[in-house]
């Protein structure tokens, strides 16, 4: 089996809208080594939570590969995706929309392993109080309902039932973005003890660069469904190349306060993805661009250590404005 | 600093009473604001911000909440005991508010500048041209052409509405604008456009603003002051840098720890443990005990008191006050930054 457990290949999503088509994903390609986080950032509607969608085989995608553990996902029929869920796992944003009101949190968390037949009816119950253990929620909720726990107890509630059936990888798509700040941090301890204990790989998707930089080995930065820049986590804080990774990197407002912003500007707003222009999407809004960013195909270098942009001008940008 | 006092709460109590339980959203909070200061009001879900900034503009809904004591002064008036129409000559005029979401905080079936003119010809002696005339220059100000005047709410993107909500809150130039988690719902790069705009409005109105947020790095850039509120109560207040560089109260140590820092590379994560209390039954004595790594047992039974460490700098913690023993604790705070 190769290294990676996780390739996509010029993957595209295009929805079908009254004003044209949408192009949620555009010819995205990356790959995910087994044990490994990555983390997929971008501002909403750049096409993040696509790409996991894509990948839990919950849209068809318009074109393009999804190798997991070299099968490919896209072309698999109900049957085989259903068995896929196995090693394939999701954990939801919003922990209040993503539980049913209506099940106790018992029968939550037990419902994919009777599902998939993993354990026997007179075994379920143990089995469901030995998930809620290694989440860290404490067995007196088992016949509660999600209504009666908070935010934080419920994205547990939701990691424990993704771990039941014992996956490979799970698709974390912004797990921690509505918790405050202090449950944030014992989630995604928990998320990160979880992938030691157990070997899973993350997909982790979220808007949120000092979580992801926290908690990814790798990067990959997105901007209306394009793939803009890949590198590993501190290579890519350390030498940022895309003008608009740039600009999202400066925009973080730092809990510092000898640290004012020194905000890279970005002209105007974000562009529409319905029937944009072939090129650079980001051109409108950057900087640097010039006439041959405009209707060229992307292309991603590489700029040496697995770094790669998908910038035109990265070489001129590096060598003058922007080497730190 | 020599300025007056634009606005002091004091000893301000708000409770949400339904059938079978009280709500104790707020509890005994005192706070008060310079002309031309920014303070920033941080704390997390449940802590009483959005509360104690409804309770200035009267906006808490009765029932089920109730502002059961204190005073809050504004330019010397008491706000709680002013009649309606004194109070809707402040709103919108002399204090103002931007809400968190701009999407449901804009009338859908309005054009933004006429909702801008309304604020205006309501509260200034002006005719409808004049005032439609000086909502348009308002647009201007936060950076939207005045050709979008007849422009609905649903044309304009998250950062503009957001923009409008702003354009419309100093429109009759308030003296104190309420600002309640105004970027929270936007995208970082748009974020970051919005609180320079505020930055720059602050500086150019000499307008005071009170921003709640849950974002620590948003205060950085923006305030002057922070408060730590948990629980109804502030913990710790003192100017940005005392409160940043010296956080003295354990739930301020807990969460500069649990935002993972960009500049340096971090392991692990050291959060506080446990869950925020439940405001219907909140603990006997320090309300943040049963979190507190530095708990002893006299935090159990004895209510801190605000203690002044230095300078403006505010704790509310028995530690400070002498009460309770802790090397480690403070052999901690002064490590940390």
């Amino acid at each position: 089996m190769s290294d990676n457990i996780l390739e996509v290949k010029n993957l595209k999503k295009h929805f079908k809208s009254k004003n044209g088509t949408l192009h949620a994903v555009d010819d995205v390609s990356f790959s995910i080594k087994r044990g490994q986080t990555l983390g997929l950032v971008g501002e909403s509607g750049c096409g993040k939570s696509t790409i996991g969608r894509l990948i839990l085989g919950l849209h068809q995608a318009t074109s393009g590969e999804i190798l997991f553990n070299g099968q490919d996902i896209c072309k698999m029929n109900k049957k085989q995706i259903h068995d896929l869920r196995k090693d394939l796992q999701i954990i939801f944003q919003d922990p209040f929309a993503s539980l049913n009101p209506r099940m106790s949190i018992g029968e939550i968390i037990g419902e994919p392993l009777l599902i998939y037949k993993k354990v026997k009816r007179a075994e379920l119950d143990s089995e469901v109080r030995r998930l809620m253990d290694v989440v860290g929620l404490s067995k007196r909720f088992i016949n509660s309902y999600p209504h009666e726990l908070d935010g934080g107890r419920r994205q547990r509630v939701g990691i424990a039932r993704a771990l039941s059936l014992n996956p490979q990888f799970i698709v974390c798509d912004e797990p921690v973005s509505s918790l405050d700040v202090s449950i944030q941090a014992q989630v995604l301890n928990l998320l990160k003890d979880l992938q030691a204990e157990y070997g899973l790989t993350y997909l982790f998707i979220t808007h949120d660069l000092s979580v992801v930089k926290y908690f990814s080995d790798k990067i990959a930065v997105m901007y209306l469904g394009q793939l803009v820049e890949i590198a590993e986590s501190d290579e890519l804080f350390k030498k940022t190349v895309h003008p608009y990774t740039q600009a999202l990197l400066s925009a973080i407002p730092a809990p510092n306060i000898r640290q004012k912003m020194q905000r890279v500007k970005l002209i105007g707003e974000l562009t529409s993805p319905i029937d944009p222009e072939p090129g650079c999407r980001f051109a409108k809004r950057c900087l640097y661009s010039q006439a041959q960013c405009i209707g060229q195909d992307l292309e991603l270098k590489e700029f040496g250590n697995s770094h790669f942009c998908s910038c035109c001008r990265a070489d001129e940008l590096l060598n003058t404005t922007i080497s730190k | 600093m020599n300025r007056s006092k634009l606005l002091e709460i004091n000893d301000l109590t708000v409770e949400y009473r339904t059938d079978d339980e009280i709500v104790y959203a707020v509890n005994s909070l005192n706070l008060s604001l310079h002309s031309g200061e920014s303070l920033g009001l941080v704390g997390e879900t449940g802590a009483g911000k959005s509360t104690t900034a409804l309770s200035i503009l009267q906006l808490v809904a009765d029932p089920p909440g109730r502002i059961t004591s204190g005073e809050i002064l504004f330019e010397g008036e008491d706000l709680l005991k002013a009649k309606k129409d004194f109070l809707r000559h402040i709103r919108g005029n002399k204090i103002s508010m931007i809400f968190q979401d701009p999407m449901t905080s804009l009338n859908p079936v309005y054009s933004v500048g006429d909702q801008i003119a309304e604020v205006i010809y309501l509260h200034e002696k002006c005719s409808k041209t004049e005032a439609q005339q000086k909502a348009a220059d308002m647009l201007e100000m936060v950076g939207i052409p005045k050709d979008r005047y007849d422009e609905f709410p649903h044309q304009f993107s998250g950062g503009m509405k957001q923009r409008v909500v702003i354009a419309m809150s100093i429109a009759c130039s308030p003296k104190l604008i309420l600002a309640d988690e105004p970027t929270t719902a936007l995208d970082v790069t748009i974020q970051a456009q919005v609180l320079e705009l505020m930055n720059d409005l602050k500086v150019k109105l000499n307008t005071s603003l009170l921003l709640i947020t849950h974002d620590l790095g948003v205060v950085a850039q923006v305030c002057d002051r922070v408060a730590i509120m948990y629980a109804g109560e502030i913990v710790e207040i003192g100017t940005v840098e005392e409160v940043f560089e010296h956080p003295k109260h354990p739930y301020t140590v807990g969460l500069f720890r649990s935002i993972p820092a960009l500049d340096e590379k971090v392991d692990r994560l050291k959060p506080i443990k446990g869950q925020m209390p439940d405001p219907t039954d909140l603990p006997s004595g320090c309300k943040f005990h049963p979190r507190c790594p530095y708990m002893n047992e006299v935090c159990t039974k004895m209510k801190p008191a605000m203690t002044n460490v230095a300078g403006t700098h505010i704790v509310n913690c028995l530690i400070h006050e002498g009460k309770l023993d802790s090397t480690e604790f403070m052999e901690e705070v002064n490590y940390v930054r």
